[in-house]
């Protein structure tokens, strides 16, 4: 089974990537579960067809410690398996907390078992790596591949380069590796060039240019992936290709997160002065 | 010290011992907070660092932010419903362990004290967050016990999840209509239980201290300040003001209640004890209600009526210092006995004292009364002025740690503020010696060349006692039975050992016969058995020597020659 | 009155714990470490939590409880705490030189998310652990479960850790003498542990018993300092947790979670069951070694058990129906319960603060068919001030549990056996084992104690007993 975890600024698109490449995955027969580790619980939207997921924290909240698997995993597109961790309304709480608590749940209702036959789990965590509970799916080779969905804007780069650094962390003592950047096309000028030496320059690849396409939206207004609502849109394709990609993926290291001003000087070069 | 080494070589030697296993960077930093006394009349020109971080690892003697606002200032007061908002250990090792006695005027009066109440926060409180639990307790609190008041004490969750405790105790205040306080006392605040102390003061001076305006009709009123009623010590000295004249209106806060505290600024004068835990209340009292105040300590005969005197001094009543006479003249010949008694078997000995942040230096005039040597002494949590006195104040530079700790900004009460002297008056009492505002720290009443050592750690507590053997160490109960097991007796000044009290003249006399008892316990010269005592011409020579002896086979207690490898 | 504001009427409380019936988990994990040789128990967090910790310990064992603190201030609880962790170990292996560093978390470092395998990985890679010794760790959140919850979780961490694969040849030479078992004995005294292993070597059984706190928080008076008294089990000892036949795990709350890791890590079958407390849990207890060990139960035992039976009957009169409330850690409770049980004696009323759902099954087993009648809860909100409250709307003859009672019992006029953690007041009480055939007897003459000096002071002059 492969452990895969999807970083990135907040709004970049990570939970949309994520179930238009899990989609793709697992058209190709792959067994995925998707974990999303945000609070406001939308990573398995789509995969779900809009059905509210009842998350991980809510059924702990009301059901207590007798918690089965199937109370918080449900079924979605294809028979991939959806989970939603939850958490806390925005300024109250903890929601790192939360993430670690509902890791561990799953952990300890056997979610990962070899009987479960996954090929893949997805982590789609929430925005940076904030504090020590959102780095909870890299810890203790919990995930141990770990994609970065980016684009060719400045914060976007810098939260990119930040996520790096903490994967750095713990790719000495967990084993976890950076498996490439997803560049998520925000039609930035030299987008694709830039992303490309900003993967060089961290020592991995771009493992996909997703282009900008209206289809994604459409097909969120109908609560569903591209691959599910429009088969044979090219953006359909543009998700399989990532996910073939991803699946054929080889190259993992450990990231050499920039300097600062080594970060501003490749936006100078490729974006704003070129 | 029982050693013949001269006081220089002593130096060097014990420094280096104690500092010895230290990784580099730490000795540095902990060579910094210990010193040999050298009187001066100038600013120390080596200040000694105090009321700074405790290095990581270190086995110290330190507490929390939480232990010195919830367990030692708020503790001791009756009738507030202290609620500890967080996981349930808090409010548990909070729970009578500090023996605060209190004494309820009557068996229907409110008293809490017995009682632990927690919001027992469970991690999905941690998650969403606690505040509902939190209102919801206090509420449950309000319906079953009808408080005058309730406080709320922050744990460390608390403030990493960012529970508001202050606006829910506000809106609860609101729609109760008793007096509802949040304390942000999260443990990791401060370096120690100080910025504890800090925070609670803080909170008792905004919200309760003048509360109640009844006018004050007694000509002797003050009140108490930094005196807990730890084993009954302010009963005694409740019944020695009491005979002395002199109206007590509140303790701050041993036997205290809440009404008390809110009628407190109606007093003339503020007699401050554990200057530490409780100065910042006598300098916001004096700022708003021009209260002045002085330092005492009801520790010891001696200063018990030098404290006394002060109070009459300050009063400038020849009926009051009459009747403060009279009673030292009735106490005074039991004490003079009773230390007779003691010097008797005592006289000479040394003593060590480690703890807190004013008994250290207050159990110092007792030792000396039974004529006892002090060779170290230090604090647990006490910061530079409480060493060197209030006049390095300006010298102490503020840090991170202290500087998240608020510090009030306390102007005259337009209405209540009341200079309680004339000026002229004010004059002539400081030239014929009463000091105001002022405490002039451990250090100015120690033996030059006494060691002088800050938050000390098990570590170096363990080489002090190997290389001084002294006949008592004063400390607290992390510290007692490893200090016994070497041998050497142990009085904790936090518990008394469940005895007590020893504050005031008859506090005197018992505590004069609980040192005898514990440095002349007979079976501390029995470590040994006497089958290992083979080869020792006199079985009597033997038993004066044991403990020595065992130390000296040991040799290397210091274990710094461990060998992980093998 | 000391509790003076406990209603008699009993209200609904959500929210609000009263005088709880348990703490928090990491001073079960301190307790646990403390049964390691030569090992550092450290609390990541605040420094507050260890000096609560060593504090509540010290004034139960009246003895040197030895721990450090990674010293948390504001800017650790901000940035995390792994450069306080990483100075510690640092500190604590230049100046103390313990073997193993067993750190537990707490509420603090837990919220931050601190990860201690990352740490300890980062300290070993800086050359911050020397070779031969050892980091462990438990998570240990104070907001989940109590005490008791941190102490198994310390003891699985021990399993984690330090549990070898079978190794083929040396099962066969260590199993050639006696057959090993391990016994993983439960949150109980030194003196329990000591029993324990005293009843499996009379048994013929050599036992692995961890964690073990005999010697360490029993230690004698020697005369010099000493950071690591000379008891406990030791890393060597731990290594070989997995050459044993079976494990026999006491009191599913405390060791369960290790018996099972460990027979998921060294398959090793693993028997949990009750605190070996009292008659029938005694029995089982020692027909599990019998069967695991292969071996025949001595006549010294056989002797023991009658003894036991005989002053039970002795006994019988005084304590027949008496009603008990107990408070206290759910495997002391269901095994005392039972014991009481077979006494012929009435428990009416059982809280754990623990929450343990399995809590009221257990019990319930143990009541048989006495628990319709009898009132017991678990959680939060089962505490000690509900339990005064149904005291006080029909009282007890006894009343047992820790220090704590003390108020409850003064209050009420009922006699106080203590028993549980902690035991703040009364001294000596490490020093004898409650487990076990001899366990039972002093259960039971303390008891009677209770009853009959309770007896004496209150009987008119005219039937004031010469001979009871």
């Amino acid at each position: 089974m492969r452990k895969v975890a999807i970083y990135g600024k907040g709004g970049i698109g990570k939970s949309t990537t994520t179930q238009n490449t899990v989609a793709g995955l697992s058209e190709q027969g792959k067994k995925v579960m998707v974990v999303g580790c945000d609070p406001k619980a939308d990573s398995t939207r789509l995969l779900l067809g809009g059905l509210a997921q009842k998350t991980v924290l809510d059924t702990l909240r009301e059901e207590g410690e007798d918690v089965d698997l199937d109370d918080v995993c449900k079924p979605g597109f294809r028979g991939t398996l959806c989970v939603e961790s939850g958490g806390p309304e925005p300024g109250v709480g903890c929601a790192g907390r939360g993430i670690i608590t509902s890791v561990n749940l799953l952990e300890q209702l056997g979610a990962y078992q070899e009987d479960k036959n996954l090929d893949y789990v997805f982590y789609d965590v929430l925005g940076d790596v904030v504090c020590g509970g959102f780095a909870m799916p890299i810890r203790e080779g919990k995930a141990t591949e770990i994609y970065i969905v980016v684009s060719g804007e400045m914060m976007a780069m810098y939260a990119a380069n930040n996520i790096c650094k903490g994967i750095v962390k713990f790719a000495e003592a967990g084993g976890v590796r950076l498996g490439g950047l997803i560049c998520n096309s925000r039609k930035v000028d030299n987008e694709a060039e830039m992303i490309g030496a900003l993967a060089d320059e961290l020592g991995t690849q771009m493992i996909h240019f997703v282009p900008r396409d209206n289809d994604v939206q459409r097909a969120e207004i109908n609560r569903k992936t591209v691959i599910e609502w429009k088969p044979e849109a090219p953006q359909a394709d543009q998700y399989r290709h990532l996910a073939r990609s991803i699946d054929e993926n080889d190259m993992f290291v450990i990231p050499k997160p920039l300097k600062v001003d080594r970060l501003e000087t490749l936006l100078l070069d490729y974006g704003l002065a070129a | 010290m029982t050693t013949k080494r001269t006081e220089s070589e002593a130096q060097g030697d014990i420094k280096d011992a104690l500092l010895r296993a230290y990784p580099p960077k730490v000795a540095r930093k902990r060579a910094q907070q210990m010193q040999y006394h050298e009187p001066t009349d100038d600013l120390p020109a080596k200040p000694i660092k105090a009321n700074t971080r405790t290095v990581p690892g270190i086995i110290t003697q330190r507490g929390c932010t939480y232990a010195g606002c919830k367990g030692v200032v708020l503790g001791p007061t009756r009738d507030i419903v202290n609620i500890t908002h967080g996981p349930i250990g808090c409010g548990f090792y909070s729970w009578l362990t500090r023996r605060n006695q209190t004494r309820p005027p009557t068996p229907e009066d409110a008293n809490f004290m017995n009682y632990c109440f927690s919001t027992d926060m469970q991690e999905e409180n941690i998650i969403f967050g606690g505040e509902k639990k939190l209102k919801e307790a206090i509420q449950e609190a309000y319906d079953l016990f009808k408080p005058k008041a309730i406080g709320v004490f922050s744990t460390c969750p608390v403030g990493l999840i960012g529970d508001d405790v202050h606006a829910v105790s506000r809106e609860m205040e609101a729609k109760l209509g008793i007096t509802i306080f949040g304390f942000s006392c999260e443990g990791y605040r401060g370096v120690s239980q100080s910025a504890g102390h800090h925070i609670a003061n803080n909170q008792l001076f905004k919200h309760v201290v003048g509360l109640d305006d009844t006018p004050q009709t007694h000509p002797f009123a003050i009140n108490l300040l930094g005196e807990y009623n730890i084993g009954g010590d302010a009963f005694v000295i409740e019944d020695l003001l009491q005979r002395c004249g002199i109206h007590l209106v509140a303790t701050f806060s041993g036997n205290s209640s809440f009404d008390f505290f809110a009628n407190s600024h109606t007093a003339d004068l503020n007699a401050v004890m554990c200057h530490r835990s409780i100065n910042y209340m006598a300098d916001m009292m004096e700022k708003k209600f021009g209260i002045p105040w002085i330092k005492i300590n009801f520790i010891g005969a001696e200063a018990t009526a030098k404290s006394l005197r002060k109070i009459a001094q300050f009063f400038d009543s020849d009926l009051l210092e009459q009747q403060v006479e009279k009673v030292i003249a009735e106490e005074m010949p039991a004490v003079l006995e009773a230390q007779k008694r003691a010097r008797r078997r005592l006289e000479g000995k040394t003593a060590m004292l480690f703890v807190g942040g004013s008994r250290a230096h207050h159990y110092q005039t007792l030792f000396k009364e039974m004529g006892m040597k002090i060779a170290a002494a230090g604090y647990e949590f006490a910061h530079r002025d409480d060493y060197e006195g209030r006049r390095v104040l300006d010298s102490i530079q503020v840090d991170a740690d202290s500087r998240n700790i608020e510090e009030l900004e306390v102007h005259p009460d337009p209405q209540r503020f009341k200079p309680r002297m004339a000026d002229e008056t004010k004059a002539r009492l400081e030239r014929e010696g009463l000091k105001f505002s002022e405490y002039e720290g451990m250090m100015p009443d120690m033996d030059p060349g006494a060691l002088v050592i800050d938050d000390i750690s098990h570590h170096e507590m363990e080489r002090l006692i190997d290389r001084y053997r002294p006949d008592i160490f004063c400390a607290g109960i992390k510290e007692k039975y490893g200090i016994q097991k070497m041998g050497i007796p142990c009085k904790q000044l936090h518990s008394y050992d469940y005895g007590g009290p020893y504050a005031g003249f008859a506090g005197a006399i018992e505590f004069y016969e609980e040192i005898d008892r514990l440095v002349n316990c007979r079976f501390l010269k029995k470590l040994r058995a006497p089958w290992h005592e083979v080869g020792l011409a006199s079985s009597g020579l033997a038993a004066e020597h044991q403990v020595g002896r065992v130390e000296t086979e040991k040799g290397g207690s210091d274990s710094s020659d461990v060998d992980y490898a093998a | 009155m000391l509790l003076r504001h406990t209603p008699t009427e009993v209200s609904e409380r959500r929210s609000l714990t009263i005088n709880p019936a348990k703490t928090c988990q990491p001073i079960g994990a301190m307790y646990a470490a403390l049964g390691i040789r030569d090992c550092l128990p450290h609390s990541h967090g605040s420094q507050g939590c260890c000096s609560y910790h060593r504090s509540t310990l010290t004034r139960h064992y009246k003895e040197p409880v030895m721990a450090s603190t990674s010293s948390f201030t504001e800017g650790a609880s901000v940035f995390g705490g792994q450069s306080n962790l990483l100075q510690s170990l640092e500190t604590i292996f230049s100046v103390y030189k313990p073997r193993v560093v067993a750190v537990h978390t707490t509420c603090l470092s837990e919220t931050i998310g601190d990860d201690i395998p990352q740490i300890i990985a980062k300290a070993k890679e800086e050359g911050k652990i020397p070779d031969g010794a050892f980091v462990i760790h438990a998570n240990t959140p104070s907001y989940v479960g109590s005490h008791v919850t941190g102490f198994s979780t310390m003891v699985k961490s021990m399993v984690d850790y330090f549990a070898e694969p079978k190794a083929p040849t040396r099962a066969v030479v260590a199993d050639a003498g006696a057959p090993r078992l391990n016994i993983i004995p439960g949150w109980v005294e030194p003196a329990d542990m000591r029993e324990i292993k005293r009843i499996a070597t009379a048994m013929g059984i050599q036992a692995l018993v961890f964690p073990d706190t005999s010697g360490i928080t029993d230690a004698p008076f020697s005369g010099r300092a000493e950071m690591f008294p000379a008891g406990g089990v030791s890393v060597e000892a731990l290594a070989t947790m997995g050459d044993a036949r079976a494990t026999v795990a006491l009191g599913p709350t405390a060791s369960a979670a290790a018996a099972s890791a460990l027979e998921l890590k060294c398959d090793v079958p693993h028997e949990t069951m009750e605190l070996p407390i009292g008659l029938s849990a005694t029995d089982r207890f020692v027909d599990a070694l019998r069967r695991r060990g292969g071996v025949q139960v001595p006549a010294a035992l056989e002797e023991e058990r009658g003894q036991l039976l005989d002053v039970m009957s002795d006994m019988h009169q005084y304590l027949y129906q008496k009603r008990v409330a107990l408070f206290g850690d759910p495997d002391q409770l269901v095994a005392l319960t039972e014991f009481l049980m077979d006494l012929d004696m009435d428990p009416v009323y059982i809280v754990t603060g623990t929450p343990t759902k399995k809590f009221e099954d257990r019990i319930r087993h143990a009541l048989k068919d006495r628990a319709d009648r009898a009132k017991f809860k678990q959680g939060a909100t089962a505490d000690m001030f509900l339990l005064h409250q149904w005291i006080k709307n029909e009282s007890v003859d006894l009343l047992i549990g820790n220090t704590y009672g003390k108020y409850i019992a003064r209050d009420e006029d009922v006699p106080f056996l203590r028993l549980g953690f902690p035991v703040l007041d009364r001294i000596g009480h490490v020093y004898f084992p409650t487990v076990g055939y001899r366990g039972a007897l002093r259960l039971l003459e303390k008891m009677l104690d209770l009853f009959l000096d309770r007896q004496d002071r209150d009987a008119p002059e005219e039937s004031f007993e010469l001979v009871m």
